[in-house]
Order: C-alpha cells, then sequence, then structure tokens
C-alpha cells in the first residue's frame, strides 16, 4: 500500500513537472485531471475535477466562447476517434500573446470504449515568432529581388539606350566628311545626353530613397505643400484652365518627410494635367480622410484614365507608359510607389478609361490632427 | 521594293536606322510605329492584302502603351491570318539575357538583335527577302 502510494507520487510528480499543460477528460468532456502547467493555481484544479469547461469558466466568469471552442475539439475527437492538432493563440495574463500547439487524441478501454480523451500543448510562441520573423524575411527578399530586377530592366533599357545612340551618332559623325552634316548630327547629340542625364538622376533619386531608411519626418502643412506643386506647375493650371478642388478639414497636417511629400503631392497632380482628357476642362479634387488609425489622401481626375483591367499589374512600375505622351517616361509613379512603401504606406489606383483616376495613399498611424 | 516595318519609339534610333538601310543600296518602304498598339492595329487592318505587309519587322521591347512583348502576344495570334510570310527581329537596347531567352519562347520571332545593329548585319537580313 505504502509503495502504491509511492509510485502514485512519483507518476503526479511527473505529471505535474512536465512543462506542457495536460488535461484528460471522461468521455463526457469532464475534467479527471490537469497538471499545474494547464492551470497553476491549486485552488481552480481542485474545482474543475469532475466539471466540464462551461461549469469552469462560469467559475471563473470566462466568455463562454471558449467552452464552445473546447467542446467542439473534444467532439471532434470523440465523433472521428482520431488524434487532432491545431494552434491557438491566446492572450497570456500580462497580455503577450503566446501559442500553442495542441493535440487532443482518445484512449480506449478493452472493450473498445472510450475511457477518456487526453490532451495537451505545448508552447511554441518563440517558434512562432521565429516563423514570423523568417516570413518577414521571405517577404523583404522578393521585394528586393523585384527591386534588383527593375533596376537591372532600367539600366538595360533607358539607360543603354541613350547610350546605344550617342555611340551610334559618333560613328556617323567620324563617317561624315561634310561640315553641315556632322553639325545636324551633333545637334541630335543634345537630346539624348539630356535623356541620359534625366534617367540617371532619377535612378539615383530612386536608390536614395530605398536607403534612407532615416529619412526625418515632420509635420507637414498639406495646404502649403499643394500650393507650392501649384506654384511650380502654374504654367500648365493656366494654359488648360483646371481647377484644383481641396479638403482637408479632416486632416490638414501629415507627419511625412517633406520632399517625399512635397514630390507625391507634384508627380500625383502633374499627371492629371498631363493626362487630362483633351477638351474636356481638368477638375483635379484632393482630400484626405481618416480611416480608423490611417489617413488617405486622394487624388482626382477628369482626365483620361486608364484601363485597369490591362494595366493593373504594371501599373507602378517603373518604364511603364499607358498614353501617348512625348515627355512620358514611366518614372513618375514608381518614384511615387517608392517613396510611399519607403514610409510603411501603400498606393492604389480606381480608374474608368476617358472618365477619370483617382489614385489613394494610405499613410501610416503616425498622424496629427488640424491645430 | 522591300518593305520593313520599324516599331520603335526612340526617334533618333529610328532616323539613325533609316540612315544605314538607306546607305545599303536596297531600295524599301519603311512604316514607323512609335508603339506597338499603332502597328498591332494597323497590321490587323491590312493581314489580308499581302502588297500591304511587311517583309521585315523591326520590333523595340520598351516602348509606350503596348510594349514589345506585350505586342508580340497579340502578333502571334495575328500571325496565321496574314497572308505574308514576315521576319521579326525584336531589336533592343537590352542585353538581359533573360529577356534574349523570353523570346525564345514565341515562334513569331526570327532572331534577338542588340542595338546598335551593324549595318552588315541588316544587309544580310535584306538579303534574305526574297521579292
Amino acid at each position: 500500500m505504502e509503495q502504491l502510494d509511492r509510485q502514485k507520487a512519483f507518476y503526479e510528480n511527473i505529471l505535474n513537472k512536465l512543462p506542457t499543460d495536460i488535461a484528460v477528460f471522461d468521455a463526457e468532456h469532464r475534467y479527471l485531471f490537469v497538471n499545474p502547467g494547464a492551470i497553476s493555481k491549486e485552488e481552480y484544479r481542485k474545482f474543475i475535477i469532475g466539471k466540464d469547461d462551461y461549469e469552469y469558466v462560469a467559475y471563473r466568469n470566462r466568455d463562454i466562447s471558449v467552452a464552445h471552442q473546447r467542446r467542439a475539439k473534444f467532439l471532434e475527437v470523440k465523433n472521428s476517434g482520431k488524434e487532432i492538432r491545431w494552434e491557438d493563440t491566446l492572450p497570456d495574463p500580462q497580455g503577450n500573446m503566446i501559442t500553442h500547439l495542441r493535440r487532443m487524441y482518445p484512449v480506449y478501454d478493452e472493450h473498445g470504449e472510450l475511457s477518456m480523451v487526453i490532451g495537451f500543448g505545448i508552447d511554441i510562441t518563440d517558434r512562432k515568432k521565429m516563423e514570423e520573423k523568417q516570413a518577414a524575411l521571405v517577404t523583404q527578399l522578393s521585394t528586393r529581388n523585384t527591386q534588383l530586377t527593375d533596376f537591372c530592366s532600367i539600366v538595360s533599357h533607358n539607360l543603354r539606350a541613350p547610350l546605344v545612340n550617342m555611340s551610334m551618332l559618333a560613328d556617323f559623325i567620324e563617317a561624315s566628311d561634310d561640315p553641315a552634316e556632322q553639325k545636324m548630327l551633333i545637334s541630335k547629340l543634345r537630346p539624348v545626353i539630356d535623356n541620359l542625364h534625366a534617367t540617371f538622376n532619377e535612378l539615383v533619386e530612386s536608390i536614395q530613397i530605398r536607403q534612407d531608411l532615416e529619412i526625418k519626418r515632420e509635420d507637414v502643412c498639406l495646404k502649403d505643400c499643394l500650393q507650392r506643386t501649384i506654384d511650380g506647375l502654374q504654367t500648365e493650371i493656366n494654359k488648360l484652365g483646371a481647377k484644383i478642388e481641396t479638403d482637408f478639414t479632416e486632416i490638414g497636417v501629415i507627419n511625412y518627410p517633406p520632399q517625399y511629400l512635397n514630390s507625391i503631392i507634384h508627380n500625383l497632380v502633374s499627371n492629371s494635367l498631363k493626362y487630362h482628357y483633351p477638351g474636356r476642362r481638368p477638375l483635379i479634387s484632393i482630400k484626405t480622410r481618416k480611416e480608423g488609425e490611417k489617413v488617405i489622401l486622394s487624388v482626382e481626375d477628369n482626365g483620361l484614365g486608364i484601363d485597369l483591367v490591362k494595366h493593373r499589374e504594371n501599373f507602378f512600375k517603373i518604364g511603364k507608359v499607358f498614353h501617348r505622351h512625348p515627355n512620358a517616361k514611366g518614372f513618375g509613379l514608381y518614384m511615387t510607389k517608392t517613396q510611399v512603401e519607403a514610409m510603411g504606406g501603400r498606393i492604389w489606383v480606381e480608374s474608368v478609361p476617358e472618365e477619370g483616376s483617382v489614385f489613394n495613399i494610405e499613410f501610416d498611424n503616425r498622424i496629427k490632427k488640424v491645430s | 521594293m522591300k518593305s520593313i516595318f520599324l516599331i520603335d519609339d526612340d526617334p533618333i534610333f529610328v532616323y539613325l536606322t533609316r540612315r544605314i538601310i538607306a546607305s545599303i543600296n536596297c531600295p524599301c518602304q519603311i512604316n514607323e510605329f512609335t508603339d506597338g498598339e499603332l502597328a498591332i492595329s494597323y497590321l490587323s487592318q491590312i493581314g489580308d492584302q499581302a502588297e500591304l505587309l511587311p517583309d521585315v519587322i523591326f520590333l523595340d521591347l520598351s516602348m509606350p502603351v503596348m510594349d514589345g512583348w506585350e505586342f508580340l502576344k497579340e502578333y502571334s495570334e495575328l500571325k496565321p491570318k496574314l497572308k505574308k510570310d514576315i521576319a521579326l527581329f525584336i531589336v533592343s537596347s537590352s542585353i538581359s539575357p533573360h529577356e534574349v531567352e523570353r523570346s525564345k519562347s514565341y515562334r513569331a520571332v526570327t532572331d534577338f538583335l542588340i542595338k546598335p545593329v551593324e549595318k552588315g548585319k541588316i544587309i544580310e537580313i535584306m538579303d534574305n527577302v526574297k521579292v
């Protein structure tokens, strides 16, 4: 008898010391045993024996949905007769999210009757965190890889093309004996050089955005920012008779790197002007609104619009141009997207061809209200 | 007279290519298109008129509105309906092996030429055209 007690104490000690939470149920989902890994307080542990989860959540004043969920898992095991596994993530008493890998399986007696169901869970929070880190890293790497591909393509197409032109022009100039012809060929060099220069600068700028992780944010007044854009585009605005409406009543100030915000607004407004619908007076409406913790800036126009069915995938890609326009190089929206994403935001477009486009930018939640 | 369609949005390159063709003593009719869409819509209009169709197409890849790849996709569908066997050369400043590889998946593509294209290569291509 004494030996039996010693043995019982020995096994209980093992079950109690296992760094795993263990719960054993009878065929009706009543608790037969829980170890301190599952319920640390002895008082609660004592209470639960012979009761089910509905009684326990009532006793502990917890949400009944917990009991529903546990009953569902239990029935799944009981009805299928098979082991099940799942992961759940719940806050611990300190509010940290803890992920458990749980397993539950049936145990049968010699007559084939369900005698008990054993459930246990292992804390896999560390592994889960590591997996999340790895997933984030994979996303980052694949973004970087896309950027690298973009970069190779831009070097190949936009930098090499003017170089080819320059070397061909040089060949022709060398081969010619006619000074008038030479002069004419030399005059063709200028736009090629300018183009190369502009492309080069834009490329350098876009690389700097990616490297500039420590760029300073400050409170930027949208009204002032837009005014700078309007001043810069005044000739174009007057020429087209464009009307610009604003509504910054909800959000008037954004905490953002000023040069990025200037560049973003300038790009979007100048695009709306550039791709206006011929013969229609451009109407550009710029608004901010709050959506939960986020701030959305939208720039809407009544311009040419774009066929998104065809172009959605390539919309913000470098070097992509969708309209016949002499000054379109496919850099503007790529830069805007790069700037927005570098600051943790996102950009998307809605458009109906021949009716207009709406560009939406979601900034992250570091916002300031109008003072 | 041989006929060439030049699909390229770069005016300098088009100008220089015209000069090279002019210098090789091969009387040619050259039609220019500044993007793939203009070219494909013209080709689909004249598809059954062999006398209007070109012998050779020089196709750039990086173009506005419809780039070379998008053109190739539509051209491949159109090709069986065209009443002429047309040689199509990609002429690109791209030196990306990936793009050269990609071009091989299009049966319509005769070859991938990297800019600048040597005069000798253009002579060879034009010599191959049977009038």
